[in-house]
């Protein structure tokens, strides 16, 4: 994990906010609660506004433009926000703010609130696979054993077979979550088929043993089983059923 | 012209008629596509095109400025298809609610023009056929002969409405306000699109409602207020308007006002925020049903509203600096959650 010093302890306002750069410039938002500081994607996943010009009470942080929420702690999602933010890993020494950047699975929203040894375990188990564009990861029918996450890259949902098939949606951010019929009981075969769009990087994690990893940590599982119905519901809504 | 959008959750086709934006074709099918303005400003209905040929009917609309043009992204309120085309969304798109009331063109003529204040006029229509809106919603309006397209929220309320109040401040330099006060507009004929807006009020919604509004945005709270009052809502729930101005001069509706607070003096309560000068002593004699206050209208209702946000729904509308003030108090202090805080950015 890469690191580097962004700022000093005493540019961050009490419960404040700033923006800072990170690693090849890319664009941080540092935040102090309490005795604790966090660092989020500086930029809102909505419609690219500054998330420093934001309200922020030391726990929760709200885009202005629309209202969308997150837990400053965890990155996740709260209230209108339909994606969570990415977060880096901050380390504070002396006077020093140093940020890294974070594993997919630490930064998706499936994740968000699992017990650190869990995470560590749950790590252990990502298998770290390369795809060029246009290659295909599963078709329906096939076994539905293992689930993904995207670390880099796009990847594309088609349901139906053959010359009758229909768009069911892409995945374009670090840490979402697809192929969850690996985590389902009684769904042994994928009902869509997945393509990769562009060059991309997925963690391929065996959804047998991730579930046995759930169990041995019910209250990790419990909130993972959460976010997956809540994941599920989002792509599967009726019309009306927003 | 038939129109793919990929959206992030699932895809939606529909059919657009030649020269029909992307947007409005959409929500002429009932797919709830991303907007906020529609007018080419705030760059909220941006998408991808991933096959096929658009025009752009404003190549200069200052929305472009949120647009990567290189990654072929274009605002679908302005552009429409000139060939079968798939476009790709960025965000989850839902079929629209059932029973929302769905943007269609419409024509009218200018019915009448009155002024309410020194600078802000009543602008009234009479449309060729009735239409449906929801308390809150705004339509787009072209004046003739002027480029584009600007938004009013309706002051009635009812339904199949074949009359639509505006409220227009006078804007130097604006087109459509200097065709507006300019000459006598009376008997012209106008286009329009809508209904269009997401901070609705409906008798359903069961809580009490707080309505903070900075000059011209009293328009769409005097529709809330009269949908309310029809459905007697105040018998049940509280209603508390703020309504900011920066001196007596600017104020207008008062008459109106005071007939609402006349019908439910329990549950409803109405207050004028004047920013700039202390109420004069005369017009708590002339309104008695009214409060005056002095203050920033979003300080006002924080005063007054302090200890009563229990089951509370937020309505804001004018200047974007006035929005962004109540809605920082309304979170921060209030501890609103961001569901119960409604407004449309349009303007």
């Amino acid at each position: 994990m890469t690191r580097k010093i962004i700022c000093k302890i005493a540019e961050i306002p009490a419960n404040g906010l700033k923006e800072c750069e990170g690693e090849g410039g890319l664009k941080l938002l540092v935040a102090n609660s309490g005795k604790e500081y966090f660092a989020v994607q500086a930029i809102c996943p909505h419609q690219d506004v500054p998330l420093c010009e934001g309200l922020y009470d030391g726990a929760v942080l709200t885009c202005h433009q629309h209202l969308w929420q997150w837990d400053i702690r965890t990155g996740a999602a709260m209230g209108l926000a339909e994606a969570p933010l990415e977060r880096y890993d901050v380390t504070v020494e002396g006077d020093a703010i140093y940020v890294g950047s974070q594993g997919a699975l630490n930064v998706g929203e499936l994740f968000a609130g699992v017990a650190a040894p869990t995470l560590a375990l749950l790590t252990a188990l990502a298998k770290s696979e390369e795809y060029a564009a246009g290659s295909t990861l599963y078709k329906p029918g096939d076994p539905a054993e293992d689930f993904f996450v995207l670390d880099s890259g796009r990847v594309e949902f088609q349901i139906g077979r053959d010359e009758r098939t229909s768009p069911a949606g892409f995945m374009l951010k670090k840490g979402e979550v697809f192929g969850w019929a690996a985590l389902l009981e009684n769904h042994p075969h994928r009902i869509a088929s997945a393509r990769v769009l562009e060059n991309s990087v997925l963690l391929r994690i065996n959804g047998k043993q991730a579930l046995e990893l759930l169990e041995s940590d019910p209250a990790s599982g419990f909130i993972v089983m959460r976010r997956l119905s809540a994941l599920i519901a989002r792509f599967l809504a009726a019309p009306g059923a927003k | 012209m038939r129109i793919q959008v990929k959206a992030r959750n699932r895809a939606y086709q529909f059919e657009a008629a030649p020269g029909e934006k992307v947007l409005y074709a959409g929500l002429r099918a009932e797919t709830d596509l991303p907007y906020e303005c529609g007018t080419g400003t705030c760059g909220t209905c941006k998408a991808k095109l991933v096959d096929g040929r658009i025009v752009d009917a404003w190549p200069e609309a200052s929305g472009k400025k949120y647009l990567k043009p290189e990654q072929g992204e274009f605002l679908m309120c302005q552009c429409s298809a000139q060939t079968d085309i798939s476009v790709e969304v960025s965000s989850f798109v839902y079929a629209m609610d059932p029973g929302s009331c769905r943007p269609t063109p419409m024509a009218g003529t200018v019915h009448s023009v009155r002024a309410l204040t020194h600078d802000v006029t009543a602008l009234e229509v009479t449309l060729d056929s009735p239409c449906d809106f929801d308390a809150g919603q705004f339509v787009l309006v072209a004046a003739p002969g002027l480029p584009g397209m600007r938004g009013y929220s309706m002051v009635n309320f009812e339904r199949q409405a074949r009359r639509l109040e505006f409220v227009v401040k006078k804007k130097p330099g604006g087109g459509f306000s200097d065709w507006l006060f300019g000459g006598n507009p009376a008997g012209s004929r106008i286009d329009l699109l809508g209904p269009l807006g997401k901070a609705t009020f409906y008798p359903g919604l069961a809580k009490n409602i707080l309505c903070i509004a900075g000059g011209s945005g009293i328009a769409g709270m005097m529709s809330i207020l009269s949908r309310a009052c029809q459905e007697r809502y105040f018998e049940q729930f509280q209603g508390h308007l703020f309504f900011g101005v920066r001196a007596v001069r600017d104020v207008f509706y008062l008459e109106q006002l005071s007939s609402f607070r006349a019908e439910f003096p329990e549950k409803l309560a109405i207050t004028l925020a004047f920013s700039d000068e202390d109420p004069p002593a005369d017009c708590a004699a002339r309104y008695p049903l009214l409060r005056f206050e002095r203050g920033m209208v979003h300080e006002v209702a924080a005063r007054a509203m302090a200890g009563k946000y229990q089951n509370v729904r937020a309505y804001l509308a004018g200047p974007p600096p006035a929005v962004d003030a109540s809605i920082r108090v309304l979170l921060l202090e209030a501890k609103l959650t961001a569901d119960n805080i409604r407004y449309d950015k349009f303007s």
